[in-house]
């Protein structure tokens, strides 16, 4: 994970509390539904891993990175950061579809929906997540990095983030 | 600035070609050759508009091209336009025989294609834009060559070229599938070049060539340790972060 964090200096980003997650995958569904009218998770821009013997449950979804990985490889500059909600944004327009940005997105969270031929990937619901709504376990909380945040999940956010960057 | 586009006023801006401004209007043209990756090209001419200039007189331009002007006057549709694109659906599809987009079109525009003798396996239908992709992947090694009937889109001498990185962007954007991509035991081959594709060190799926590793590696000024695909990635984040939770 790079310096900066999760949706650095837009303030909204999604916190992921996987041991609050059941698993119940509403979050997928909800994503495909919002973005495609369909509900399909193969179309699904959040994506939960899980580990059925000890019941352990973990929703992957883009971080929003600073810098972010996917738009440092796009060829055509067809990923870019919204101004007003921080998320990483796909112009499908312009995409080529080379994937290269699915190969270098160290979280696997950038997708592929065969159906309409589009890299998709969390663009936050233009600041207002469905996923987190539609999650019934509060395993997915949305809020801002201000310091109206209280400390203890500040401190959760910066060791879960210390980890992700140990992933990359 | 504005300009006249079938008699309705619209904004452009300096510098964009007269479709781009059509797209944004959603005023419909046709195209072959363009894509808003890329410059237009003015290759395929399908895109044709007429212009009317300061003294009446009737112009026939590539609208991916022609730059907008102040009080520029656009025509869209025209009989002479509606001839020029059915004369052109009907060359593509003599030339591309074998593919069905080019056949599809040739219907759309209610022609009966002339058949060029030779070309009954071909499908590209000249529009470059794998050329154009592969320049923007920064390998540029397609190009358009010969002349006449025997243009061709190829690699230098016909073999694999050193800077082609198996990334099958070209064939990704080829509108017939004229791109032959083959992958078997292991391997992609594409434009007379070989790959050995890396395989997920995690579940064994083959998921990119050595070459596009390294294109990520110089972008990202970051060095790939571990070759995941995208679903183990996902499962190797979570890995970790159960490590932490419990
Ligand atoms: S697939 Fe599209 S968005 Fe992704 S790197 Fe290629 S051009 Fe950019
Ligand atoms: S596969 Fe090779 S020829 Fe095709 S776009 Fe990629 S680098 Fe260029
Ligand atoms: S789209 Fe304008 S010439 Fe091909």
């Amino acid at each position: 994970m790079p310096k900066g964090g999760p949706g650095k200096g837009m303030g909204n980003v999604i916190y992921v509390q996987p041991e609050k997650c059941t698993g119940c995958r509403t979050c997928e569904l909800t994503c495909s539904f919002m973005h495609t009218g369909e509900f399909d998770p193969t179309r699904s821009r959040i994506a939960v891993v899980g580990f059925e013997k000890t019941g352990f449950f973990f929703p992957a979804v883009c971080q929003q990175c600073d810098p972010a990985p996917c738009m440092e490889v796009c060829p055509v500059g067809a990923i870019s950061r919204s101004e007003a909600t921080g998320a990483m944004e796909v112009n499908h327009e312009v995409c080529i579809r080379c994937k290269m940005c699915m190969i270098a997105c160290p979280f696997g969270a950038t997708f592929y929906d065969a159906k309409d031929n589009q890299i998709i990937k969390c663009d936050l619901c233009g600041g207002d997540p469905e996923c987190v709504k539609n999650c019934g376990s509060k395993a997915l909380t949305f809020s801002k990095s201000s310091p109206a945040v209280s400390l203890k999940r500040r401190a959760a956010a910066a060791k879960i983030k210390e980890v992700l960057e140990e992933v990359r | 600035m504005k300009i006249m586009i079938d008699e309705r006023e619209v904004m452009a801006y300096p510098g964009e070609a007269i479709l781009e401004v059509c797209r944004r209007e959603n005023i419909f043209i046709p195209t072959l050759c363009y894509h808003p990756a890329f410059k237009g090209q003015g290759a395929c001419r399908m895109c044709m508009v007429e212009i009317i200039d300061s003294r009446g007189q009737r112009k026939l331009v590539a609208s991916c091209t022609y730059p907008v002007s102040d009080g520029l006057k656009v025509i869209t549709s025209s009989e002479k336009i509606r001839k020029i694109r059915k004369t052109l659906a009907m060359l593509i599809a003599g030339r591309a025989q074998a593919s069905p987009f080019a056949q599809k079109m040739a219907g759309e525009y209610e022609v009966k294609p002339f058949f060029f003798k030779g070309f009954e396996n071909e499908k590209c239908i000249l529009c470059r834009l794998c050329v154009n992709a592969c320049e923007e992947m920064g390998s540029a090694v397609l190009a358009a060559v010969s002349r006449g009937v025997d243009k061709r889109i190829e690699t230098p001498y016909a073999e694999g070229a050193e800077e082609c990185i198996g990334c099958k962007a070209c064939a990704e954007i080829c509108p017939t599938g004229a791109i032959e991509v083959k992958e078997e035991n292991g391997q992609r081959i594409i434009w007379h070049k070989t790959f050995d594709l890396i395989k997920c060190e995690s579940c064994g799926r083959e998921f990119a060539t050595p070459e596009q590793i390294r294109f990520i590696e110089d972008k990202t000024g970051r060095k790939i340790e571990k070759f995941l695909c995208e679903g183990c990635r996902k499962r190797q984040t979570a890995e970790v972060i159960k490590e932490f939770s419990v």
